[in-house]
């Protein structure tokens, strides 16, 4: 029951959010000094197409009426119709997210599973070769250029050794596999579809290794220094003195309580990962959501930017509500609190 | 809790958050080509972040423009790179009649075209299709409404194999077969288009990423962000048949890996590479580089609304400082043409003359006829690349510090394409560079926007009104004799290239990467290519 409320308080949190973002986004999009129109209908606008433009896109109601017609419709789960697309902003996210989703998920997944093991090997060989290697790597995943790094990744893995694909999410003429989720990874383990499988994880590595290098290093860096925090403490040495293997000493007594610090990065970092998915996405080919936002912002198409804000807004709450229930799990005295 | 049961509860976490949005991606997701498609089809790397419709009364964009142009045909069309001479094309024959008041054009359709439906092709799809136009009234539908001057009751089939259009005595008729040349003169299938349509679009929302034409492909499938896959239409009764049995139009916004894929032969046509990229790939086994031309001219505007651009010393002088060879030879490295007057090469009208080439004294002494000593302007300059491969920015530089050999203060202010364009439109740039495009091949589409000030297009926004020059372009469109149209438009560019508010700087040329088994590819300047024609 206590989970539940603590559940309900935060979903309450999440709509609270939602309506001050949208009331923002609204409000920026409409004070900024650039006129959709025109960037939409191009040189040659007559003024009959700017009426209708403008009627069509409600433009032409005062601005509090805009406001109501814009929240009614998400209400009723309609963002909007992109001024650049011409399709419904909702069907845009539904076709693009999934697949930036897919990329963040991947580069988390490296993120963590290099980085927690990097960041306790570098605490537990304190001041040795170890601890210097990863400590260089990670200064130096957190200083390089996402830009850079794609190219020469591409350079590399695709160009000079072949070993990976250069772009997209799959091969080129292998069929997507059905949809269910949109993350292809996870729709052909779902159908069976060997082929589309190897295809798309063979495709994501690159642009997740691109994406998640700063994030491995973030966490590495958390992890390295809450281990260190964790095994000056007295509990340790009290699990030393009582004769546990080391191993032991490290992952259960260790580990366990250095990861709560880095569970918190783990979901400021993935909200990070969504954002900042644009260049890499960019370089990669990938069909996903930072570049719609990008196409979106530079063609001044509002609909769709409100869209992309309020599904952004939803996302981080998620995370972040995802790391509570983490917590809420590892930590027993949250669970009491 | 262990480390092993955390990370089986991360696991489950992000598969929850992941089964939340979706189920829909891919809702265009025909099924690919698989198997031996690789041979036979064609892999054009392309940025197409530019696509917005597929529909020929709607796309007014290159990458909508090239897919529709091959899916769809037109009554007459251009060949090639020559834009000079009208050819048949779905209309056999056509027949210009004066009739007083009005042009009456008579278009003879081929006997026993098809569209890709196995539909005959009949004079009243020509009808639907144009007034069809008419009625969306979508960004290209300025040359039917201003430069034709059509109205719906203006197109008539009078036999199935019969169309008479009416222009008024103010259109030129020649212009109308040119812009009938374009996609928007596309033809299409109106019994299928009538079976799409809902709620009154015109069957523009199946059409945005559909096909109902008789052009040499078909689209067979558009995945939004990724690619457009097109499949050779069997019933296609124009000429060259398409070689290849399908093209697969990949989007890959980054230049460099479109080197890279051309390269390791995954792509087959690379279409955006840059001077670096183009430099790369000289000597590179299996793969050649070629140039396009295109129509473009690439300007910079001078608001004569602004002192002291109002005095024709001070332009003069700005266009004189300027090193147009620089330009053209060490920053775009043969992208570019050396072009001055307001004409492309390529179009009746174009006049060879480049009198301009960075003299920093007769600049200087035009200042000094002008009684300027110091002069500050502002120069709005769009982001990205120009037309050539080289960013706006740096060939902003190379200006400022052109103009700066004479004095001349340029203060360089980068916008998005949008936000620049609402400021020129508003009139109230200073110094503006920017390209232009005529909207259809002949000299009246670049002689009247630069020339007329009424027409609200590039003189208006520059802030240029001479009644004089105006008139004689208005004049130049409608004479239909070639030689004196010729002369006339050679005494009205000589005008504008001394009195005009303008420096235009050169005429960009498309650099395109091949594989050296690509055969058959040609570039047309009206930026679109005939996929039929290439086979590999």
């Amino acid at each position: 029951m206590r989970f539940l409320g603590f559940l309900l308080r935060r979903v309450v949190g999440i709509a609270a959010v939602m309506i001050g973002v949208s009331v923002i986004t609204f409000a920026i999009s409409h004070l900024i000094p650039a006129d959709p129109v025109a960037a939409a209908l191009g040189d040659h606008a007559t003024e009959s197409q700017i009426a209708q433009f403008r009627a069509e896109y409600r433009l032409d109601r005062p601005l509090p009426e805009q406001y109501v017609i814009y929240v009614t419709g998400i209400l009723h789960g309609d963002l909007g119709k992109s001024i650049r697309t011409r399709r419904s902003v909702a069907q845009d996210l539904a076709d693009s997210f999934p697949a930036t989703l897919e990329l963040s998920f991947a580069a988390l997944a490296i993120a963590i599973l290099v980085g927690i093991p990097a960041g306790v090997w570098s605490a537990v060989f304190r001041g040795r070769l170890p601890d210097h290697v990863v400590r260089v790597a990670s200064l130096v995943g957190g200083s390089i250029p996402v830009f850079w790094l794609g190219l020469i990744l591409i350079g590399l893995g695709y160009y000079q050794l072949g070993w990976f694909p250069g772009g997209g999410r799959l091969d080129l003429f292998v069929a997507p596999p059905p949809s269910r989720t949109g993350l292809y990874v996870i729709d052909s383990v779902l159908s069976g579809d060997l082929e589309a499988l190897r295809s798309s994880l063979a495709h994501l590595v690159l642009p997740a290794l691109t994406l998640g290098y700063f994030s491995t290093a973030v966490i590495a860096r958390m992890t390295r220094s809450s281990m260190l925090e964790v095994l000056g403490q007295d509990y340790i040495r009290t699990a030393r003195a009582k004769g546990l293997h080391e191993r032991l000493v490290v992952s259960r007594h260790g580990l366990r309580n250095a990861l709560i610090p880095t569970v918190t990065i783990i979901g400021l970092t993935f909200g990070s990962l969504l954002s900042g998915a644009v260049l890499t996405e960019t370089i990669f080919s990938w069909p996903g959501l930072g570049r719609y936002a990008t196409a979106s912002a530079v063609s001044l198409d509002f609909p769709a930017v409100l869209g992309v804000t309020l599904l952004a807004a939803v996302v981080y709450p998620v995370a972040n509500l995802a790391v509570d229930i983490a917590y809420y799990w590892l930590d027993p005295r949250t669970q009491h609190g | 809790m262990n480390v092993r049961r955390f990370s089986i509860l991360i696991t489950l976490v992000l598969l929850a958050a992941a089964c939340g949005p979706g189920g829909t991606t891919g809702a265009t997701g025909t099924p690919q080509p698989s198997g031996g498609a690789a041979a036979s089809t064609l892999v054009w790397y392309a940025d197409t972040s530019d696509l917005i419709s597929l529909d020929p009364a709607v796309a007014y964009e290159f990458t909508g423009v090239l897919l529709a142009h091959n899916a769809y045909e037109t009554l007459v069309k251009f060949e090639g790179a020559d834009l000079s001479t009208v050819k048949p094309a779905l209309a056999q024959s056509w027949d210009i009649k004066d009739s007083g008041s009005t042009w009456d054009v008579t278009f003879k359709l081929r006997s026993g075209a098809k569209f890709a439906s196995g539909n005959p092709i009949t004079a009243d799809d020509v009808v639907y299709s144009f007034q069809r136009v008419l009625k969306l009234n979508k960004s290209p539908a300025f040359l039917f409404t201003d430069i034709a001057q059509i109205k719906d009751t203006s197109i008539k089939a009078t036999d199935p194999s019969t169309v008479v259009i009416s222009l008024p005595k103010t259109a030129s008729p020649q212009g109308f077969l040119a812009v009938l040349t374009f996609t928007i003169g596309s033809v299409v299938d109106s019994k299928e288009v009538k079976a799409k349509e809902s709620g009154g679009d015109s069957g523009s929302t199946y059409l945005l990423d559909h096909s109902l034409g008789s052009g040499a492909y078909v689209i067979d499938h558009w995945t939004k962000n990724s690619e457009v896959l097109l499949k050779a239409n069997s019933q296609y009764g124009g000429s060259p048949k398409p070689a290849l049995s399908g093209v697969l139009v990949k989007h890959v916004p980054e230049s460099t890996n479109q080197q890279f894929a051309l390269e390791k032969g995954d792509a087959d046509i690379a279409r955006n590479l840059g001077a670096q990229q183009i430099a790369a790939l000289q000597g590179k086994q299996g793969v050649v580089t070629t140039t396009g031309n295109s129509l473009q001219l690439v300007y910079v505007g001078m608001n004569v609304t602004v002192k002291p651009l109002d005095n024709v010393n001070v332009r003069e002088a700005l266009r004189t400082a300027i090193d147009y060879d620089g330009i053209v030879k060490d920053l775009f490295k043969g992208g570019a043409k050396k072009v001055q007057d307001i004409v492309p090469a390529g179009l009746a009208g174009y006049n060879e003359s480049t009198p301009f080439q960075a003299d920093v004294n007769k600049a200087k002494s035009l200042l000094q006829q002008a009684g300027q000593t110091a002069i500050t302007l502002e120069l709005l300059v769009p982001t990205g690349p120009a037309p050539g491969g080289v960013a706006w920015a740096d060939l902003a530089a190379k200006l400022q510090s052109d103009w700066k050999n004479i004095g001349v203060t340029v203060n360089i202010k980068q916008t998005t394409q949008a936000d620049l364009l609402g400021t020129y439109r508003a009139q109230k740039g200073q110094l503006v560079m920017i390209l232009w495009g005529p909207d259809f091949p002949d000299p009246d589409a670049n002689v009247g926007p630069f020339t007329d000030y009424a027409a609200k297009s590039i003189a208006f926004r520059n802030g240029w009104d001479d009644k004089t020059i105006a008139a004689k372009g208005r004049d130049a469109a409608l004479i239909t004799d070639t030689a004196k149209r010729a002369a006339a438009y050679k005494d009205i560019t000589d005008y504008v290239l001394h009195n005009g508010p303008y420096a235009v700087l050169y005429q960009p040329t498309e650099p395109f990467g091949l594989r050296s088994n690509v055969k058959g590819f040609a570039w047309s300047p009206m930026d679109w290519t005939d996929f039929a024609a290439i086979s590999k």
